[in-house]
C-alpha cells in the first residue's frame, strides 16, 4: 500500500532497511536477466541459448517460509531485497523501473541455489519503497 | 518432430503478425508477437494475458506408412481480462476477437517444414498440416475468461530427423 502522507521524502527508511539487511546475516543476491537483442526465431523455440547477465544485489536476506509441504513440491522462501540495491542496478543498466529488472529476471542465485520467482510485493515509506519482497521457490535445475 | 513443433510455432506467429500486429509482448526483453510456446520459456507463475501459448501434450506415431508420421497434439491456450479503458467489462469481447484470431492464424491448415537448428533455416521436403482446432468452454475465474483450442500436427519423419 502506497503511503500517501504530505511528507517530504527522505531516504531514512532505506538506509535503515539497508542496515537492519545488513545487520542480520546480509548477503548477496546474483539477478539472471536476458541479454538485449535476444529475440530471434531460434531463441523463441529454446534452440539458441539467450544471453544472459548476472546482476549483483546487496544486502539480501533470506527467509524460509513456513513449512507447507506438499508432495512434488519445492520449498518456499522469502527473499527481502535492498530498494537501494536494486535502485543502483536499474539505473546501471538504464531500465524504467524495478519491475523492468525484475520481469527480465529468469533466475535468483543465492549461495550457489537457484531460484524462480513467484511474485514481487515492496514494502514502502513515506512514498518511497525501501524493500523489495520476492517471493521464489527452489529451481530443479 | 522438433521440426514440425519449431516450424508450426513460426508459421502461426508470422500469422499473427500480420493478422493483429498489436497484439504483441514483451519477454526476455524484447517485443515480439504475443505467442509463445511454454516450455521453450521461463517458467510462469501466470500465463500471461492477451497472448498464445502453445503447450506440446500427446504424441501418436504410425509407422504402418511409406514414411513414418508423427501426430502432436498441441494446445494453444489463450486468457484475457478485457482492457483497462472499459474497466474490463469488454473481456468477452476480446476472447472473441482472440478465438476469430487463432482461426485465422491456423488457416490455410498446413506450412512447410524447415530445419531451425541451422542460423538460417533451412527448406525440408514436406509440409507440416494440421487439422481443424477443436476449441474447449470458457473458463470463468473472477475477471479472467481462458480458452484453450486444441490441434493435432501431423507430419512425416525426412531423413536425419
Amino acid at each position: 500500500m502506497s503511503d500517501t502522507a504530505p511528507r517530504n521524502p527522505v531516504s531514512a527508511p532505506q538506509m535503515l532497511a539497508d542496515a537492519l539487511l545488513r545487520s542480520v546475516a546480509g548477503t548477496t543476491a546474483l539477478l539472471r536477466v536476458t541479454g538485449a537483442n535476444s529475440d530471434t526465431s531460434q531463441s523463441e523455440v529454446g534452440l539458441l541459448a539467450t544471453n544472459f547477465a548476472e546482476v549483483t544485489i546487496s544486502p539480501v536476506v533470506m527467509r524460509k517460509l513456513r513449512p507447507n509441504w506438499q508432495e512434488g513440491n519445492e520449498s518456499k522462501w522469502e527473499l527481502l531485497v535492498s530498494a537501494t540495491g536494486v535502485q543502483q542496478q536499474v539505473d546501471a543498466l538504464s531500465l524504467q523501473s524495478a519491475q523492468s529488472l525484475f520481469a527480465m529476471t529468469l533466475a535468483v542465485t543465492v549461495a550457489g541455489q537457484d531460484y524462480l520467482i513467484e511474485s514481487i510485493g515492496a514494502n514502502e515509506a513515506f512514498g518511497q519503497v525501501y524493500l523489495y519482497r520476492l517471493l521464489m521457490r527452489e529451481s530443479r535445475l | 518432430m522438433q521440426n514440425a513443433k519449431d516450424s508450426f510455432y513460426m508459421a502461426l506467429r508470422t500469422r499473427l503478425a500480420v493478422i493483429n500486429p498489436g497484439r504483441t509482448i514483451l519477454l526476455r526483453g524484447a517485443v515480439r508477437p504475443g505467442i509463445l510456446v511454454e516450455e521453450a520459456e521461463a517458467p510462469f507463475s501466470q500465463l500471461p494475458n492477451d497472448v498464445y501459448v502453445l503447450r506440446w501434450l500427446g504424441l501418436g506415431v504410425d509407422v504402418n506408412l511409406a514414411s513414418t508420421m508423427s501426430a502432436e497434439q498441441c494446445e494453444i491456450i489463450y486468457q484475457t481480462c478485457g482492457s483497462q479503458s472499459y474497466g474490463g467489462l469488454d473481456r468477452g469481447r476480446a476472447l472473441s476477437e482472440m478465438d476469430e484470431e487463432l482461426t485465422a492464424m491456423l488457416q490455410p491448415f498446413y506450412t512447410p517444414k524447415l530445419n531451425y537448428t541451422t542460423t538460417t533455416p533451412a527448406a525440408m521436403l514436406t509440409n507440416v498440416f494440421w487439422d481443424e482446432p477443436g476449441f474447449g468452454p470458457v473458463v470463468i475465474q473472477r475477471d479472467r475468461l481462458t480458452r484453450s483450442a486444441n490441434v493435432t500436427i501431423y507430419s512425416y519423419q525426412e531423413q536425419g530427423e
